[in-house]
């Protein structure tokens, strides 16, 4: 027995592996379609903060990952987007990530069609810019001497849906996606500097750390990870890939707390028979 | 020669990190043109410090393949991939998409670069579970309350875990799992960080500190 | 470029790449190799080319076309950059690097005394200014915030020795840290099933019709190649045994 049980727990890590992929494939084909019963607090003020925009008002989008993070950000940011549009709100999107304007490209082919949004009229994408201090505190100065062309190489100066934009003084906010510390940067640069009103979508290995933001109101919202997307579809009223995804992570969840909890209950049973 | 090897050099870090730190207190209309100048210059500095890993990567594989030294036959996918970029990107002066339909650097990035970029982070998925089976052990009263924090997290954080949480606890009348998450990220996770935070800040204020007065030089190379 | 080919090419090259990096799981071999330093290639090569037609050309290139002449400056400070494989002349890369340095440090500082230092410790001691109309809960909830964070920050705290009531409050941080890095690594599990739940979800899709079943098709070609190897290993093996003992 006691052999056994030493030889279950010096187990070929590959049989784990192999359980792991089961379980998580297995929700992709069959989804068991339990919905999530909560919303955390943080998601609903990322909500009512776009919600309580006013029409035609100016918000940057930060789309700040690339493709490694990319099934836990790019739904947030679709929802974000769809949801900006949804309150006719006018959209920049930026991009200090090398690997993000392939991603934003794919938002660009999808998002605005669904919602019929036309490009320089009610939404412009920004070239990418390796250097986010630079591009923060310029545009506290005059945004077109940080963005002079969008991402096609337009002169942005004139665009329709520039009107009346030089500062931040004339945006109603920040909406930043991202994976590394770039929020902490709008938070510091733009948003606690210059009084400008940041919320935020992240991953889940990020999310803890804003929690000294949110209690400070330096952050008036975030999302965390593929949860937050998930809670944040929902209230949006149009469930994606947040939702299937956070359905398809069920059973490995589960799967990780059997295997701390066997592996220790079995260390147990083996020091009490020493 | 050592004016212009270091002292200038130093000259330079002192200058620019004054009066860079200047414009924040001072918001005059020349310290913002002077910000603004450094601003448009910063971008393209920094744009070129990415030659750095470039050229030390692909010198590093070239060498490799002339040398025939082990594995120097995988080096050549180095630069093939380089190519498989570079190449299309040119050819469509770096857009991805041409009215609505991608170009050969947008069939680059969606079928090659993403999916790289993508498994590379996915494949830690695996070692997550080989962790939690083979080194989450709980031997300790820290140890206890680590584990109790990431149980509740990583029960509370799906569907059926919160379903779980209500069918079998749910009777008591006591908080919802998503509760005690909540107050696990707005009490003792908030006086961590912020702990953790202060701590980082002083010591990112002191390095600033001795960048800016020259105390701090390990960047500037051997003398 | 985006017809019925580009798509099913497409298709078969990510699920191909996506497999043979998973192979690694398995064991190493020369297929997760390939896709590893096509990997390096492949992300230098989109960051060259991003920073080409979205900085070099826009920002530098065509504004000193049009008389901006003074950006000449960072042009050369960011060549410059480059002289550090050149060990001769190696020292000129310190005129880009400490430009970049006190910009950096002399931006930051400012900025950060402002968030994440001034704004915490008010954001810590704000709250009980209030607490006239504070409910007992709120009151506990902040009191462990601000005893919380004077504790973590006591075992940080190096200069002094660890002993009586500072190592008392010091053991107490170490409480705080465990349930921030506990919830932490619940959190880390999420974000890493996440990321793998994309892939399998990319393979998914790839499996069908549309992509002329690459997935299926090509998971098969791998475990063939496995399988072929191991045979040819094992034979290999047989024979260095059998010439070792004649």
């Amino acid at each position: 027995m006691k052999d056994r049980l030493r030889r279950f727990l010096n187990i070929d890590r590959r049989w784990l592996f192999l359980l792991l992929s089961v379980v998580m494939i297995w929700p992709i084909i069959h989804p068991s379609g339990i919905a999530g019963r909560t919303t955390q607090q943080s998601v609903k003020d990322f909500y009512d903060f776009i919600e309580n925009l006013k029409e035609n008002d100016f918000v940057i989008l930060g789309v700040d990952y690339d493709p490694s993070i990319k099934p836990e950000l790019q739904p947030q940011a679709v929802a974000a987007l769809r949801h900006l549009f949804r309150r006719n709100v006018r959209v920049c999107i930026l991009t200090f990530i090398s690997g993000a304007p392939g991603l934003i490209e794919e938002i660009k082919q999808t998002v605005p069609q669904e919602a019929g949004k036309e490009y320089g009229k009610d939404y412009v994408v920004m070239a990418y810019n390796p250097n986010y201090m630079a591009a923060m505190t310029q545009m506290s100065i005059d945004f077109y001497k940080a963005y002079e062309k969008d991402a096609e190489g337009n002169t942005v100066k004139g665009m329709p849906v520039m009107k009346g934009i030089n500062t931040y003084r004339d945006m109603a906010g920040v909406v930043e996606i991202t994976g590394t510390g770039m929020l902490d940067a709008w938070v510091a640069y733009v948003g606690d500097k210059y009084n400008v009103p940041i919320i935020g979508g992240t991953t889940a290995i990020s999310q803890l750390g804003y929690g000294p933001y949110l209690q400070n109101r330096q952050l008036l919202g975030l999302l965390g990870g593929m949860r937050g997307g998930s809670e944040y579809e929902t209230l949006t009223g149009r469930k994606d890939k947040a939702t299937s995804g956070i359905d398809a992570l069920n059973l490995s969840h589960m799967l990780v707390i059997i295997l701390i909890l066997t592996s220790n209950i079995i260390l147990l049973v083996l020091k009490e028979k020493n | 020669m050592l004016i212009i090897k270091k002292y200038i050099p130093l000259a330079i870090v002192m200058i620019v990190g004054l009066l860079t730190l200047a414009t924040y207190y001072v918001p005059a209309k020349a310290s913002q043109a002077y910000l603004s100048t450094l601003n448009q210059w910063e971008v393209i500095v920094s744009g070129f410090a990415f030659l750095l890993g470039l050229i030390s990567l692909l010198m590093t594989h070239y060498k490799k393949i002339v040398r025939h030294e082990d594995g120097w036959g995988y080096s050549i996918f180095v630069f093939l991939g380089f190519l498989a970029v570079v190449i299309p990107g040119i050819i469509s002066h770096g857009a991805q998409a041409d009215n609505g339909t991608l170009t050969s650097l947008g069939w680059s990035f969606r079928y090659l670069y993403n999916p790289l970029a993508s498994t590379m982070f996915a494949v830690l998925a695996f070692y997550i579970v080989s962790t939690a089976f083979r080194s989450f052990r709980i031997k300790s009263a820290q140890a206890f309350v680590l584990f109790i924090a990431a149980f509740i997290l990583i029960l509370g954080n799906v569907p059926a875990g919160q379903m779980l949480w209500d069918t079998l606890l749910g009777w008591t009348g006591c908080c919802s799992i998503s509760d005690i998450i909540q107050w696990i990220m707005q009490v003792p996770s908030v006086a961590a960080k912020r702990g953790i935070m202060i701590g980082i800040t002083i010591g990112a204020v002191v390095t600033s500190l001795k960048i800016i007065f020259g105390i701090e030089r390990q960047y500037m190379g051997r003398d | 470029m985006e017809n019925s080919l580009s798509v099913i090419l497409g298709g078969w090259l990510s699920a191909g790449i996506t497999i043979f990096l998973f192979s690694f799981l398995y064991k190493d071999n020369p297929l997760f190799k390939i896709a590893e330093h096509l990997y390096l290639g492949v992300g230098m090569g989109w960051w060259f080319i991003v920073l080409l037609y979205g900085t070099w050309i826009p920002k530098a290139y065509e504004p000193f076309m049009q008389g901006e002449y003074l950006l000449i400056i960072p042009v050369l400070l960011g060549i410059s950059l480059v002289t550090q494989f050149i060990p001769r002349i190696s020292w000129v890369s310190r005129y880009g690097f400490t430009f970049i340095m006190g910009y950096g440090a002399g931006l930051v500082l400012p900025l950060n005394l402002a968030t994440d230092f001034m704004a915490q410790i008010g954001g810590t001691i704000k709250p009980f200014a209030a607490i006239a109309s504070m409910s007992a809960g709120e009151f506990i909830n902040y009191f462990l915030i601000a005893a919380g964070a004077v504790c973590v920050l006591t075992y940080f705290y190096f200069s002094v020795e660890h002993k009586g009531f500072i190592k008392k409050a010091s053991n107490i941080g170490i409480y705080f840290l465990m349930i921030y890095f506990g919830a932490s690594f619940g959190n880390t599990v999420m974000a890493r099933f996440s990321l793998l739940y994309g892939r399998f979800d990319m393979l998914y899709d790839f499996s069908g019709a549309r992509y002329a079943f690459a997935t299926p098709v090509i998971i098969l070609l791998t475990v063939c190649f496995f399988v072929y190897r191991h045979i040819a290993d094992k034979k290999k093996a047989g024979i260095t045994k059998t010439a070792k003992a004649e």
